[in-house]
């Protein structure tokens, strides 16, 4: 009885790190890994070969590469190491901008090929026999068949299970662990906010990695056997299964997953007997059940027994904050003040944003434009979407683009600010030729955009959605979420209170823990702009941000806008509503089938016969 | 938005379902289990209990047909050992325990089998797990004879293990020494990928070149794929005198099959692996390419099984009184010369008559019995049957053991090879010796 | 015989049923956008149907045609019980996988349950051996590539001559345009699934011929073949996937024979790995 409750611990144990390493990929890092089987599998081969005597032992009957019969725990660290690096090439391979489910399929093949290649391969870890007689961890002074070794093995597992969901949790609920979440809700977002997903995406598949080669490495030590029939793919959709039924993106739901699918489920059937005649009934019907559930659970309750739970950060409500004189929040809901006739000073808002003061001269100067691009060209499928522009902004300068549909805007933005790349042409910002520098890197240059569709970080609160963008944050990497909350909590306890501060200048305070993608639509686009200012860009370039905003609160925006421009922020504003280009934006420039057809104050455009002709109508 | 009382309902329910699990893996623990210790098979039965033979095999899975297969020389060999007033007044029943095939299944159902009732020995481990259980096995004190010929246990003590079949090692040398009986020059290999028919092909290699023949081909079937022309095409090609082979499962009937075809619908000889000789393996071939096709030219090495005499005699007595209790599985007179029921009836006879020997059911007071009752010793009177045997010890004689299975000599890793005899199917699968193999002939290939 | 050149007979075989099942597969993408991971399930519920009929005595030619339509309503009632709602509440391509994998063990061993866990044959006669050069194949097997090639050539006809095929193209190019022309994308979903499923019927109870003998896992690897196929022709391009299926089926057989033989269906793995990795749209889909 005692050895059976101990194999379960051990293999309760060995599952809670697999399915802990599964959600710290899947679940928070967003990567589809169907092939995971194969980090627990190269783990356990692994901590197998480190720790045979060489292959000519015991009567040479089995082949494998290495046998450097290290003692315990060096196996266990190869484990991990293995499982990791293994995880490089396929961050790599995922890294292209592959469909999603496509990778998904690739890497659900790739688990399927190493399974035959291990299989066929024979002297790499002897074949379809596997590794055999694999010593467990100090056997040389224990008896591993004991009840004492047993126990104790039992609790090393679940010790060491213990240990790898509090790592994997100081890292979630770090500020780096929030920037995993935010590219996994949204990667193209957190690119042109300045994380850079390759390396987010190679952290998340290399910790995933690292903990399930562990988790190989203790379950090798146990059964002292490991084989190709033990790491199917039907491995890998138990896992699964139980990471989505346990709750995605909640490491305690991995864990709970963890018990009930591989532990409880598969150990239940074993007390079924066996219906005479038809043996095998009862594996397929649990097979059969495992798909149901799957199916019941992502209809009915997607987001799995234990939910990925809501971060509550805001210390602050609606009223706390006191106002500065002369300046009004806005509020979507009141009645709206009357227009001033003045760029409302709001200092506050850049100070916000960041909280060193500006470099450079504040307000409207400076001969050398901050921003220009030259001659940009791109091409669609052999159609020449935008044929030859150039333009440039000065500093300080709140610079409209305005256009017919399909002139190109959107598209010259997206070139601008890096998440599109020319076909010929060039970007400079400051004087440096970026047009071969990734988004990412241009947003840490300076250079934000907004997206023309809704962009939030669903799965984030609205509070989050702007912490995420805070650039050069302490907690913001893999180091600094490690140290903990020791290291980076002052700055976080200070990033919150700007966060909120912004959201009440905005009026959305009371909407701080509220997650972003529950909020109307002209709400979302408010959380989108505070974001992209939290970023404290040199250059924010917005992506039609008027559309669908009620037009008093689209006119008060545009006078913080101008207010942002007097503090030293150059903005870039692609928009149809000529009446903010008229009030708030010069120059503008007016784009037509790709080229630039004009450019000037509004007053001077209307003016032009070919712009009226090409868009301006009355 | 989820609120705290959910969570705390979800977690009440998840620790519901795992506490009901393990209680209910603590349900059913026998007043027999030991406690403490290893808390095994050591202790004594309790007067009156039925002793439990557990057959420890994958029953569901790629190789789910060897599981049934042993249970029913089990219940053969267990049935007629009750009918002769069983072991020290306890009946003995057999009991069914499945591995799944893998190792990693294997370990908790043995230790769930632990939990619930240890049994008096097992029967069964397979290739497929056997390297994992039967280290458990050996802590828990419980004599297991192994249906595995796994290079493993050629040369590694395991105490309480035994092996009546023959190591992979030696069948290929027996399969080598069929084809040099026969005069087949040019020989081709076509082996499963799988964990029971790799170890067959090095040795073979060796042994065919000891032999002075010629190795013309040798494919490896990859036993996830369901077509295998291109490995038929290449061993037609190479104009083999016979193919050597062991592919269990859908494999060996494709295969086969795709021989047959390219051949010009005849078949090229088959000698097979003693695992060749099963209800199972004979119907899903026979199926494929035809009873009389198969029987025209297929042989197989096997432990030498006797088919007539006492032992044989009362060996299809036991058989025969299961037929009738067993799902169809084929043909059911091949059960008679398998070596999953002739030698597992073997190994129970052989247990059975050591405990009464010992006068104990414990391991540690038979085990050296079922060495001296298996191997003989000088003046010991030759029995063939349980019955034989039980009525000899009571009149206190020494008594040697020759089953259906023939003598055994157990070598220091209790592995009893035993000689070697060619089998060939009729028709309908019925099986028939048809010659001999010496141990001077194998060791004359280098044995 | 040179085994080389027989391979590119058997090849021929293999191909021949891959076409079926992947051109299946990729008129079904095309139209829906939803990788259809049950399609190897639904193969072997096909073959199964096929062979409850030849057991009872049917010929096995007559018994296929119990296989295609098996395989169609499976599908129909597939798409519109699961896919359907699935991908009306939006759920992400990702997400579909997943219902998809749930759906294969859910229709695989759900078939294994009922039919039990031992691999089955069908009652037939492979036919006589027709040789030519050093390529051999039976009769059966040269009934499959005809069979296969006659389904390629309707395939064609239906998407270039006729409505629907037309429609199909519309409906896979852009949807709503497609709606707003005036097209029924609804009832061409359905008849898609419908043409999908039946090849994919075809394609199951060939594979089983072909095969000799099969279980309720047996096209688990196939299916990696008919992803291969269908990715190296371009996922949604239906000539490619006729393409891709030739390449496959040679590419797998032909290796057998010139390498080790075990690792024959590696090829086609590293293959579709190649070709996700470097250009996944297929050497007939428009460059990335």
């Amino acid at each position: 009885m005692i050895y059976y409750i101990t194999n379960l611990l051990v293999y309760a144990g060995v599952d809670a790190m697999a399915c802990l390493g599964l959600s710290q990929q899947f679940g928070v890092g967003g990567v589809t890994n169907f092939g995971f089987i194969i980090f627990q599998a190269a783990g356990a081969y692994t901590a197998g070969v480190l720790s045979l005597p060489p292959d000519s032992a015991n009567g040479a009957f089995q082949r494998y590469v290495l046998g450097l019969n290290l003692p315990f725990p060096l196996p266990l660290i190869g484990a991990a190491i293995v499982g990791g690096l293994l995880a490089i090439p396929f961050a790599a391979i995922l890294g292209r901008r592959l469909r999603g489910d496509f990778a998904a399929v690739g890497l659900l093949v790739a688990a399927v090929m190493f399974n035959l290649l291990a299989t066929n391969f024979v002297p790499l870890f002897n074949g379809a026999a596997g590794l055999s007689l694999v010593p467990s961890p100090l056997q040389g002074s224990f008896n591993p068949q004991s009840a004492g070794y047993q126990w104790m093995y039992g609790a090393f597992a679940i010790l060491l299970a213990l240990a790898v969901y509090w790592f994997v949790s100081r890292i979630t609920n770090s500020p780096y662990g929030r920037t995993l979440r935010a590219a996994r809700d949204n990667d193209l977002v957190a690119d042109s906010l300045g994380k850079n997903l390759r390396s987010l995406r190679t952290s998340s598949l290399v910790i995933g990695g690292a903990i399930a080669g562990l988790s190989g490495g203790v379950l090798v030590g146990f059964i002292n056997l490991w084989d190709p029939q033990a790491w199917g793919y039907a491995e890998t959709v138990v896992l699964f299964a139980a990471v989505i039924i346990g709750g995605l993106g909640n490491h305690r739901g991995a864990i709970l997953g963890a018990i009930l699918v591989p532990v409880a489920f598969e150990e239940a059937t074993r007390y079924i007997p066996p219906v005479p005649g038809n043996p095998n009934l009862i594996p397929a019907l649990q097979w059969v059940v495992i798909g149901c559930l799957i199916l019941v659970f992502l209809w009915f309750r997607p987001q799995g027994i234990l939910p990925e739970p809501r971060r509550k950060l805001a210390t602050r409500v609606p009223g706390d904050l006191p106002a500065s004189p002369g300046d009004q929040p806005i509020s979507p809901g009141d009645q709206p003040a009357p227009p001033s006739d003045q760029p409302v000073p709001s200092t506050d808002l850049a100070a916000l944003a960041s909280p060193q003061s500006r470099d450079g001269a504040p307000g409207p100067g400076g001969a050398e434009p901050i921003l220009e691009c030259r001659d940009l060209v791109r091409s669609f499928d052999g159609v020449r979407v935008v044929q030859g522009v150039s333009m440039a902004f000065r500093r300080g300068h709140l610079t409209g683009i305005i256009g017919p549909n399909g002139a190109g805007k959107s598209t010259v933005l997206a070139m601008l600010a890096g998440t599109l790349a020319p076909t010929s042409g060039e970007v400079i910002v400051q004087g440096q030729d970026v047009t071969h520098l990734p988004a990412y890197r241009r947003a840490r240059l300076g250079v934000v955009r907004t997206f023309q569709l809704a962009s939030e970080f669903k799965r984030l609160t609205v509070l989050e959605n702007l912490l995420a963008a805070i650039p050069d944050q302490r907690g913001d990497s893999f180091r600094g979420a490690i140290l903990g909350r020791r290291y980076w909590g002052a700055e976080e306890r200070d990033a919150i209170d700007r966060a909120q501060a912004m959201l009440d200048r905005f009026g959305l305070l009371g909407l701080a823990d509220r997650y972003a993608g529950d909020l109307s639509g002209g709400q979302r686009r408010l959380v989108e702009i505070m974001r992209a200012l939290m970023a404290a860009p040199d250059v924010l370039l917005l992506d039609e941000p008027m559309a669908g905003v009620h037009p008093r609160l689209a006119h008060d925006l545009g006078m913080r806008l101008v207010g942002l421009c007097e503090e030293g922020t150059t903005i870039v504003m692609v928009e149809h509503e000529l009446s903010i280009m008229d009030e708030f934006c010069d120059p503008v420039y007016v784009l037509a089938d790709g080229q630039v057809l004009a450019e000037g104050t509004m007053a001077a455009l209307r003016s032009r016969e070919e712009v009226v002709e090409a868009y301006l109508v009355g | 938005m989820l609120g705290r009382r959910s969570t705390r309902r979800a977690r009440l329910l998840a620790g519901t379902v795992f506490v009901g699990a393990v209680l209910a893996a603590g349900c059913g623990s026998s007043s027999n289990s030991g406690g403490g210790g290893s808390g095994g098979s050591g202790s004594n039965a309790s007067a009156g209990s039925a002793l439990t033979v557990a057959d420890v095999a994958p029953f569901t899975g790629t190789d789910a047909a060897l599981g049934p297969t042993y249970l029913v020389s089990c219940d053969a060999a267990t049935n007629a050992i009750d009918a002769a007033g069983g072991v020290l007044g306890h009946k003995l029943n057999c009991k069914s325990v499945d591995t799944r095939g893998d190792p990693a299944d294997a370990v908790p159902a043995v230790h769930q089998m632990y939990a619930s009732s240890a049994p008096a020995f097992v029967i069964g481990c397979t290739s497929d797990e056997a390297a994992s259980v039967v280290p458990i096995f050996a802590a828990n004190k419980t004599v297991s004879f192994c249906m595995t010929g796994q290079s493993e246990f050629d040369h590694v003590k395991f105490p309480y293990f035994y092996r009546l079949v023959p190591p992979d090692l030696s069948e290929s040398y027996a399969m080598v020494a069929i084809a040099k009986n026969r005069g087949y020059k040019r020989l081709a290999l076509a082996f499963g990928n799988d964990i029971g028919s790799q170890t067959f092909i090095a040795p073979a290699i060796a042994a065919i070149k000891k032999a002075g023949l010629q190795l013309v081909s040798n494919q490896t079937l990859d036993l996830s794929a369901t077509t295998f022309r291109t490995e038929a095409a290449k061993i037609v090609a190479s104009k083999p005198d016979a193919i050597l082979t062991e592919a269990l499962g859908p494999t060996e009937a494709s295969f086969l099959t795709e021989v047959k075809q390219l051949n010009g619908g005849k078949m090229i000889p088959v000698i097979g692996t003693s695992a060749t000789i099963s209800p199972d393996w004979f119907k899903s071939v026979s199926n494929a390419i035809g009873g009389s096709a198969l029987a025209g030219d297929f042989q197989a090495d096997n432990l030498i099984t006797e088919s007539s005499g006492p032992a044989f005699a009362a060996f299809a007595k036991a058989i025969d009184a299961e037929k009738g209790k067993v799902g169809s599985t084929g043909d059911f007179s091949t059960y008679l010369t398998a070596p999953g029921a002739v030698h597992l009836y073997d190994g129970i006879n052989l247990a059975a008559l050591a405990m009464l020997a010992a006068h104990s059911t414990s391991p540690a007071k038979y085990m050296p019995f079922i060495l001296k009752i298996g191997d003989g010793v000088p003046g010991a009177q030759v029995v063939h049957s349980f019955a034989q045997g039980a009525a000899a010890l009571k009149q206190g004689k020494q008594i040697r053991y020759e089953g259906p299975g023939g003598p055994t000599s157990f070598d220091a890793y209790h592995d009893s090879a035993g000689l070697f005899q060619v089998d060939t199917y009729t028709p309908n699968g019925t099986v028939k010796v048809a010659g001999n193999l010496s141990t001077a002939e194998l060791r004359s290939l280098g044995l | 015989m040179s085994v080389f050149v027989a391979s590119i007979g058997f090849g021929l075989v293999t191909a021949a049923v891959l076409a079926l099942a992947a051109v299946g597969f990729t008129l079904q993408f095309a139209v829906t956008n939803v990788l259809n991971l049950a399609y190897g399930g639904v193969m072997i519920v096909a073959a199964y149907a096929a062979y409850a009929l030849n057991h009872a005595g049917v010929n096995v030619w007559l018994a296929t045609i119990a296989g295609v339509v098996a395989g169609a309503l499976v599908s129909v009632l597939l798409n519109s019980l699961v896919y359907t709602p699935f991908q009306r509440r939006g759920a992400s391509p990702i997400a579909m996988v997943i219902v998809a994998l749930g759906m294969t063990l859910i229709l695989t061993f759900g078939t294994q349950a009922l039919a039990g866990g031992t691999n089955v044959s069908y009652a037939m006669s492979q036919g006589a051996t027709v040789k030519a050069a050093s390529i051999e194949l039976t009769v059966v097997q040269l009934v499959i590539i005809a069979l296969s090639v006659a389904v390629m050539l309707l395939v064609h006809v239906l998407n270039r001559y006729t409505r629907l095929g037309k429609a199909m193209r519309a409906t896979a190019a852009n949807r709503s345009l497609a709606r707003n022309c005036g097209i029924r994308t609804d009832r061409v979903v359905t008849s898609t699934w419908l043409i999908s499923g039946a090849l994919c019927g075809l394609a199951g109870v060939t594979f089983a011929i072909n095969s000799g003998t099969f279980g309720a896992t047996s096209t688990d690897v196939f299916l990696v073949l008919i992803l291969a196929a269908v990715f190296l022709g371009g996922p949604g391009e239906a000539y490619g996937a006729m393409l891709g299926a030739l390449v496959i089926g040679l590419a797998t057989e032909v290796s057998a024979s010139v390498i080790v033989s075990s690792y024959k269906d590696v090829i086609a793995f590293m293959i579709l790995l190649a070709m996700l990795t470097v250009r996944p749209n297929g050497l007939l889909g428009a460059r990335a």
